[in-house]
């Protein structure tokens, strides 16, 4: 068995309000919002906002595909023209549904693991979810607190329950230094299981 | 040579071995990155920009030019955000192409026979001048 490599990992509440910056190195403005693709499994790009501190939102939209880099400081784009009309990326309703925060996640034998309070990234080829972080519920022994939960390749959405395989549970982390590894070791269990 | 040392250096007409103007500061473009313009100050007419390929030497005690005719005004949308100072390199943030800052720039090393920039200095990084990829209003771009 290979070692997981470790993943670089943001949390989508980190990635809000960071410039969008051009590889000419102009400001065009700040992500606004994330937006999840319907399967929850990826990200379809970013909603923007005019920098400044009472910036209005643009009428224009980030698709994953027009970005070049995801960093600490900055989300790089080619240039201006990667850019989209908003409502191409996601329709209104669509990106509410789309929203996990505040959902449920439920295991797939039936366990309550907790609520959504933000969503953990991977920055690779595409921009992926690789987690949750959860408020975790009494199921888990650290009530209240809050934890990662890994995810594997695919994970159902309906608007109000994620369901997540049961083994997650073994995999849980309580800070996101350690998660990266936790994420590889249990999407390796799975593909173990599957073969 | 480096542009702290470079700067404030007079600029000579050698037709007259009159001094013409004060060189106040260096305008980097990228592809590859090189001094493109200098930015003049004390100067007698209008204009208070010199192209890299008029200068006919940078030397250790001033620069040199054939005529004051070369010391000119922008000529275009780029070269009146140089003039502005909208595009000047020092104190400018430095971001790599994948979204990490690397502090901003403190100083600029270049060859004064080519202007071609050698290396980016920031208070803790020494990067190449060939990883400079974009200088705008907001950032220097740098090659991961």
């Amino acid at each position: 068995m290979t070692t997981p490599t470790p993943m670089l990992l943001l949390l989508a509440s980190e990635v809000t309000g960071r410039p969008v910056v051009t590889l000419s190195g102009e400001l065009v403005a700040e992500i606004k919002d994330v937006v999840f693709e319907r399967s929850g499994g990826r990200i379809a790009g970013f909603t923007l906002r005019n920098p400044g501190l009472f910036s209005r939102s643009r009428k224009d939209a980030l698709p994953w595909m027009g970005v070049h880099g995801i960093g600490r400081d900055a989300v790089m784009v080619a240039g201006e023209t990667v850019l989209i009309p908003a409502n191409e990326i996601a329709p209104r309703k669509q990106a509410r549904d789309a929203d996990v925060l505040q959902d449920r996640v439920l295991t797939d034998n039936g366990r309550d693991l907790g609520r959504v309070v933000d969503v953990v990234l991977h920055s690779g080829t595409s921009l992926e979810v690789v987690g949750y972080e959860v408020e975790a519920s009494e199921a888990l022994g650290t009530a209240g607190r809050h934890v990662f939960i890994p995810l594997p390749d695919t994970v159902a959405v309906s608007g109000e329950n994620l369901i997540v395989p049961a083994a997650a549970c073994e995999f849980i982390s309580e800070d996101l230094a350690g998660f990266g590894a936790a994420v590889g070791a249990f999407r390796a269990r799975l593909r173990e299981g599957a073969s | 040579m480096l542009f702290s040392h470079a700067r404030k250096r007079d600029v000579v007409n050698t037709a007259t071995a009159t001094r013409v103007a004060r060189v106040d500061g260096f305008v980097v473009l990228p592809g590859p990155a090189r001094v493109a313009l200098l930015r003049l100050g004390k100067v007698s007419g209008a204009g208070t920009l010199l192209a890299w390929e008029d200068v006919r030497g940078f030397g250790p005690d001033a620069v040199t030019v054939a005529n004051d005719a070369v010391i000119r005004p922008p000529r275009d949308g780029l070269e009146q955000r140089a003039e502005d100072n909208d595009l000047e390199i020092l104190g400018k943030r430095v971001i790599t192409e994948r979204g990490m800052e690397l502090g901003s720039i403190t100083d600029v090393d270049f060859d004064p026979e080519t202007g071609a920039v050698t290396t980016l200095l920031t208070k803790t990084e020494t990067i190449a001048g060939q990883r400079m990829i974009g200088l705008g209003g907001y950032a220097v771009v740098v090659s991961a």
